[in-house]
């Protein structure tokens, strides 16, 4: 049996974790209202876009290289969004065992799969397991602005008309609510305009016929294109940055809480060897007192 | 009814705010828009836009870069990659990427895509530095 100076030493180590662990959550949630503030502030802006992109897509009946899906996929570049840090429950380990489960399913089947990480987590993972990516950036959490994400969607998209890669998918946690974000696969490139609920109101698009257009409605639609790619882009990653905060604060909500658990018990224990001290210290004076009797 | 809105990924800068009249730096140049301009859709380039609120007779401005406009009978809509106001400017901060830009466009020899970015920067700083005056006068 621990000493009761060991289990007070305990107790004292607990508390001090304990009130890390409770900043830490502090810290996450407001972080996370920032991040969710960001995804809202986008809203109008992704509404307006979309909205546009359908209506002269509908009214002028143009298409675009962006646009048309390949024949065959042979080469494929996976975009991989984690954090920088850990200590936010399972938020990396999923994202980590989605791509190495889709990595080694896909591996036989087109002639290269390439990576591209966002967040040391994963390109650390995957540096274990022998992978050079093509790109690496990290501190994403720090300075996630429209500037950063339009950079990076410029250079994907680039590859991606040069004819480097078929496809170009992203793999990240979408934010669902603070405690619960679910990995998802999506296809960056090309662009699949008919699925993302573009054209959806279909019925009250457009705008009247003598619409004047300056430049032309195709060079329109292709800087908006590449404008909508941006913003995917930046909502991915303003997502993954939401769903880390709310991981980490929920993963440190828990820690708190086991803490708490834990010094409960251990106070327990504590005050029964004390207890137990003091009762035996009893029995002691009383039984000298009596033999002297 | 002729309303103004005015949003960036980042943030939105005006919403469904009644005026009078806007002017946005268009791609040919600045335009001016009043109530009952005919329907356009137009992109906007690095520039300054002003526009005077209903009944306000003081002149709004911020710094668009990049953008897309559309006129419809009830309004002006424009998206725009970044918006600067007059008051978020820092002057010392702005002047410092003004002269970075600049000595970039000089002295390297840049490919047409990064030609164009610091070329946009240069703009923007510009524009940043000439609302900021406004602001003070």
């Amino acid at each position: 049996m621990a000493s009761l100076k060991e289990i007070r030493a305990r107790i004292d180590s607990t508390k001090n974790t304990q009130q890390i662990t409770r900043a830490m959550k502090l810290v996450s949630a407001a972080k996370l209202r920032r991040a969710q503030h960001n995804i809202v502030n986008m809203r109008p802006y992704a509404l307006g876009l979309k909205r546009v992109i359908a209506d002269i897509a509908l009214t002028q009946k143009v298409s675009h290289p962006l646009m048309e899906p390949k024949t065959e996929i042979k080469k494929i570049l996976l975009v991989v969004l984690t954090s920088d840090r850990g200590l936010c429950g399972a938020f990396n380990t999923n994202i980590n065992k989605f791509t190495e489960q889709y990595w080694r399913a896909n591996k036989s089947k087109v002639e290269k799969i390439d990576f591209f990480f966002i967040g040391r987590r994963g390109h650390d993972y995957f540096a274990k397991r022998g992978v050079k990516p093509v790109e690496y950036i990290t501190k994403l959490d720090k300075d996630i602005s429209y500037d950063l994400a339009a950079r990076v969607a410029d250079r994907l998209l680039k590859t991606y008309l040069s004819g480097e890669y078929d496809e170009i998918r992203l793999i990240y946690n979408e934010f669902k609510s603070a405690i619960s974000q679910t990995v998802v696969c999506e296809t960056l490139l090309p662009l699949d305009i008919s699925n993302t609920s573009f054209g959806k109101e279909e019925g009250k698009a457009g705008f009247s016929v003598d619409m004047i257009f300056e430049p032309s409605p195709e060079q329109i639609v292709e800087q908006l294109l590449v404008k909508n790619f941006d913003l995917q882009v930046y909502r991915s990653m303003s997502e993954s940055v939401a769903s880390e905060h709310g991981a980490r604060m929920s993963s440190m909500e828990n820690a708190t809480n086991n803490a708490k658990a834990m010094i409960e018990g251990l106070t327990l224990t504590y005050n029964k060897l004390r207890q137990e001290k003091i009762t035996k210290e009893l029995i002691e004076i009383v039984s000298g007192a009596e033999a002297l009797a | 009814m002729f309303k103004l809105t005015v949003v960036t990924p980042e943030r939105r800068l005006v919403l469904n705010q009644e005026i009078d009249e806007v002017t946005v730096p268009g791609f040919r140049g600045e335009l001016n828009i009043l109530p009952g301009h005919a329907p356009l859709i137009t992109t906007l380039e690095t520039g300054i836009m002003r526009w005077k609120i209903k009944g306000q007779a003081q002149e709004q401005v911020a710094v668009l870069s990049w953008g897309y406009c559309e006129v419809h009978p009830d309004g002006v809509e424009i998206l725009a990659d970044m918006a600067d106001l007059p008051e978020e400017v820092d002057v010392q901060e702005s002047q410092q990427a003004l002269n970075l830009a600049e000595k970039r466009l000089l002295n390297e020899s840049l490919d047409e895509e990064n030609w164009k970015q610091v070329q946009r920067e240069v703009a923007r700083r510009r524009a940043d530095l000439d609302i900021a005056k406004h602001k003070r006068v």
